[in-house]
């Protein structure tokens, strides 16, 4: 049995602090410890950051949040119908090679999460779900 | 906003001295990268940025340093972080900027 919250957010910076938040709260509440917390944040921020950033310039598109919750873990699904990208295209940066920011969001998600699916098409879209197991339930 | 940034030039060490406060993401690292240029538009040297109360910050804030420090490495100036909290500090070991920056 899991629990589940859905939010729709504009596709503006100035609610990627309010996703972020709700994010730490429900982790929190959940029991995760402080570093899980840390990681939950920077990866749903992350997530979201990237729709913005690739989104409508002026923010008219919205995204999708869900939080699923059971005893075992917190998964977060990110869901947009913007204008997607060609995922075989993007080249994961290299650790202290790094002379930008490109790409460094995906690197980052996948780093602090447990598991992560991302999945993009140019037109459709981009859909990225990623799920922290709580400790000592690592799958 | 939810982050605030102080800066002083400590002329007898030549060096701009900033001070993140609170969090820095997509909403704010552009204020964030202006004050930086601001400063280095008034004097061209070394900038270390103090992060002992600094509670957050993401790709878009961490881009805002690298980039600053590729673009004034070519002058042979650097950019020094300071005191980061575990969880920036964290950031920092997976990005490898901890390599350049610490």
């Amino acid at each position: 049995m899991s629990d589940i919250m859905k939010m729709t957010v504009p596709g503006k910076a100035e609610y990627v602090r309010a996703v972020r938040m709700t994010a730490s709260a429900l982790a929190s509440d959940a029991g995760f410890d402080i570093e899980e917390i840390d990681d939950i944040k920077v990866a749903i921020s992350e997530a979201c950051t990237n729709i913005v950033l690739h989104g409508a310039e002026d923010g008219s598109i919205h995204y999708d949040v869900a939080f699923e919750l059971d005893d075992e873990k917190l998964v977060i699904c990110v869901e947009d119908q913007g204008p997607g990208y060609d995922l075989e295209e993007y080249v994961e940066p290299v650790p202290g090679q790094i002379e930008e920011s490109g790409g460094l969001g995906i690197f980052i998600i996948r780093a602090l999460m447990d598991e992560v699916d991302i999945r993009s098409e140019v037109g459709m879209g981009t859909f990225i779900c990623m799920k922290k197991y709580r400790h000592g339930t690592d799958a | 906003m939810a982050m605030s940034i102080n800066a002083n030039n400590n002329e007898a060490e030549g060096v701009w001295e900033f001070k993140l406060v609170g969090e820095v993401d997509i909403s704010n690292a552009h204020y964030f990268k202006t004050q930086l240029e601001t400063a280095l538009a008034e004097k061209k040297q070394n900038i270390r940025i103090d992060l002992s109360e600094l509670n957050y910050i993401d790709s878009t804030g961490l881009g805002v340093v690298i980039g600053c420090y590729g673009q004034i490495k070519k002058e042979g100036l650097s950019v020094k972080l300071v005191d980061p909290k575990p969880n920036v500090k964290k950031l920092l070991t997976i990005s490898g900027f901890d390599k350049v920056l610490l």
